[in-house]
């Protein structure tokens, strides 16, 4: 049978072939519209278990990195102007090494005082040996004299009254001599108080006073600390486990620990200890909402030296998560 | 023998096309009715299938959708990755919260925190900017909901909202499927949603799990739950909770029900009667052919042939409806991400076939009554 246009019937030929496209259009739609549900792989490196630790009974848990002194924030034990700021942030310092100074013009000025109390005290002190001295020749020479008509008794008695206050008055200005040292001893102490120095050797991780401000005593309330300083060699890292997951814990075994954001660095941290008291858990979003419901053990390890200062991969009070062996199976 | 049956169907166009409408309209129907039914239910699985590298969800006991879900103590996550098997786990909040706009407008939006570091719990793809876009302070990823209800006709990025009195800044648009409630979607990082919902002490409402291998992920989520006492689904269970919120809780199955029985009864209504007439009618041709000895399994197999020419015919123009109607919607955000699943056009198919064998199968009784002598008469 020839192909015929006027043999073309649009109901037996033209409408099946049309109803024959849209199927095969609908398969392609359906097949090409079907969702995109499939699972993919994270762009970014999440914090794994390590692979020692995959199919082993263990126990993560999140902490902050901290000096293996923990971090010492250093008061001021007078208050008064700054005057003098000797260290930056980052700064290794000795212990005994001066951090920064508080305004001493009022205890110097206490302190001349007193060493011109010292001078005056000295000088007391020499009119009274003259004194005594005078005092003591003339007693001797009327107790010399062997004729006792040649002197009145009375002329003894003045002259032994003389020797004697003489002498008080050299106690005297001794003692005053000695005040006026004390004073300046004391003075000196205040300018020593007014120089704070490093109490331990360590690196400096925060300068938050300058020069020209007012350091006060009376800190707290919200108050920064002047200084923070910590033994960053080794760095500690402080690890809150679950006190429900605490008990499975293995004490003593070594963490691997990974930094926020570099998971895919991981250490090895070795234990140092529990702390004995289990506290509540420390938001550690800067809400002011904290969640005490939870509590939680801190455990601390000690973090391997970096290979050299660029490549420092943990920081003071940077989070970490860890991840830790527990005991035995299940 | 086949040629004539169908000359004898086509030769009364007006039955013919009544019989292909009633087909067609049927299909369309029920295709139509289910795919929208089947879309709108996998709504409440959206929030799940967004997410695309969490092979398990882990939850608070109580908690039933990605939406309805009660904030776990924040040590959940810790717990969660002290389970073998578990290869990484990251935290997760989603939260309702107030939006207020530059013209002073309130909106409800979702806020939904991923991970700081990973960025996982981010739809797959971005339509514009890059997920990094997170890293800069005080920044938001709004979804293509929100571009089109909050800024229609303008772009969004670099446009500031205020959240809990807090800045944030859109710094890019994410692909998503929209929720059942299309509520407006924001996402940004872990720790800044937790400043842009006010809320209660506990907060982490989700945590993502990315087993080892994850085909054995229903294993893993029963050991999460045996070991942490945490509820944990795999996605497609999780998935699968989101679509039986939805039908516990609307009229939506019983309304789509109904409209899909209407499409079948439609159907059989007008295919019914027409086929039944058109055999009928033509009881006089089949006499003759009877007349010229055509065996009764002969003439069955004409009328099966004319059914299922009439059945092609219309379900291929039923389903061509439905892709038009789907295909012409697909730009309008309340239809974003519609698709027509396989399982439906077979389920229409098995349905016309239903109706076309049952009127057949009715009228043929006649047919095959009938004496060769009707021709006479």
């Amino acid at each position: 049978m020839a192909f015929n246009l006027r043999n073309l019937s649009f109901s037996r030929q033209v409408l099946p072939a049309i109803a024959g496209l849209a199927l095969l259009l609908a398969i392609f739609f359906i097949v090409g519209g079907l969702p995109d549900r499939e699972l993919s792989e994270p762009e970014n490196e999440p914090p794994r278990a390590p692979e020692q630790l995959a199919d082993a009974p263990r126990v993560a848990g999140s902490g902050v990195v901290e000096p293996s002194s923990e971090v010492v924030q250093i008061g001021s034990a007078l208050s008064g102007l700054v005057t003098g700021l000797f260290v930056q942030p980052g700064d290794r310092v000795s212990e005994g090494q001066t951090l920064f100074t508080v305004d001493d013009r009022v205890a110097r000025s206490a302190l001349r005082e007193a060493e011109a109390a010292i001078g005056e005290a000295r000088a007391a002190i020499a009119e009274a040996e003259t004194a005594r001295a005078t005092a003591s020749r003339q007693l001797a020479l009327y107790r010399n004299v062997d004729d006792p008509a040649a002197v009145s008794r009375s002329e003894v008695i003045r002259a032994e009254g003389e020797a004697t206050a003489a002498s008080q008055r050299l106690a005297l200005a001794q003692a005053r001599l000695q005040a006026a040292q004390a004073r300046a001893a004391s003075a000196r102490t205040e300018i020593g108080r007014l120089t704070v120095r490093a109490p331990i050797a360590g690196e400096i991780l925060a300068v938050n006073i300058r020069k020209g401000e007012y350091v006060s005593t009376m800190g707290g309330g919200g108050s920064q600390p002047f200084i923070e300083m910590g033994q960053t060699q080794p760095l500690y890292v402080r690890i809150d486990i679950d006190e429900e997951q605490a008990p499975r814990l293995d004490m003593g075994a070594a963490a691997t620990v990974s930094p926020r954001g570099a998971s895919d660095q991981q250490v090895k941290a070795t234990f140092v200890r529990a702390e004995p008291l289990v506290v509540p858990k420390r938001s550690l979003t800067n809400s002011a909402a904290e969640r005490v419901d939870v509590r939680v053990l801190q455990v601390l390890y000690e973090l391997p030296e970096a290979a050299s200062t660029s490549e420092t991969l943990f920081r003071v009070g940077q989070q970490v998560d860890a991840y830790i062996p527990a005991k035995g199976g299940e | 023998m086949i040629w004539i049956a169908i000359r004898m169907l086509t030769g009364d166009a007006q039955k013919f096309y009544g019989l292909v409408f009633g087909i067609a309209f049927s299909t369309l129907l029920i295709t139509q009715q289910l795919t929208i039914f089947v879309n709108l239910l996998e709504r409440g699985a959206s929030g799940v299938y967004n997410v695309s590298s969490a092979d398990v969800w882990v939850m608070d006991p109580v908690s039933r959708t990605t939406d309805v879900s009660y904030a776990l103590p924040s040590t959940a996550l810790d717990k969660v990755r002290g389970v073998p098997g578990v290869e990484w786990a990251v935290p997760h909040i989603r939260a309702q919260a107030s939006v207020r706009t530059k013209s002073g407008d309130l909106e409800g939006v979702a806020v939904i925190g991923v991970d700081d570091a990973t960025l996982i719990g981010l739809p797959k793809n971005m339509i514009e900017g890059s997920p990094d876009v997170l890293s800069q302070p005080d920044s938001v990823i709004i979804d293509d909901v929100g571009m089109t209800r909050m800024f229609p006709g303008q772009s969004p990025i670099g446009e500031r909202l205020e959240l809990n009195d807090q800045r944030a800044v859109i710094r890019g648009i994410a692909d998503a499927t929209p929720s059942f409630t299309s509520t407006v979607v924001l996402y940004t990082k872990y720790s800044q949603a937790l400043n842009y919902v006010p809320g209660t002490r506990n907060r982490l409402s989700f945590v993502l799990v990315g087993a080892e291998d994850p085909s054995q992920a229903k294993a893993l989520s029963e050991k999460i739950e045996r070991e942490t006492g945490l509820k944990a689904q795999t996605r497609d269970e999780f998935a699968r909770d989101g679509v039986d919120f939805i039908i516990e809780n609307t009229g939506i199955p019983l309304n789509f029900g109904i409209t899909v029985a209407l499409g079948f009864i439609v159907g059989v209504a007008i295919v019914g009667l027409t086929f039944s007439l058109f055999i009928r009618d033509n009881i006089k041709q089949f006499g003759a052919l009877k007349a010229i000895g055509v065996t009764n399994g002969k003439i069955r197999k004409m009328v099966a042939a004319q059914a299922a020419l009439v059945g092609f015919v219309g379900y291929g123009l039923g389903v061509l409806g439905t892709l038009a109607f789907i295909w012409s919607f697909s730009a309008n955000p309340t239809f974003k991400g519609f698709y027509i699943p396989w399982q439906i056009p077979i389920i229409s198919l098995v349905a016309v076939t239903l109706i076309l064998a049952l009127t057949g199968w009715l009228a043929l009784r006649n047919v095959l009554k009938t004496e060769p002598a009707a021709v006479f008469r």
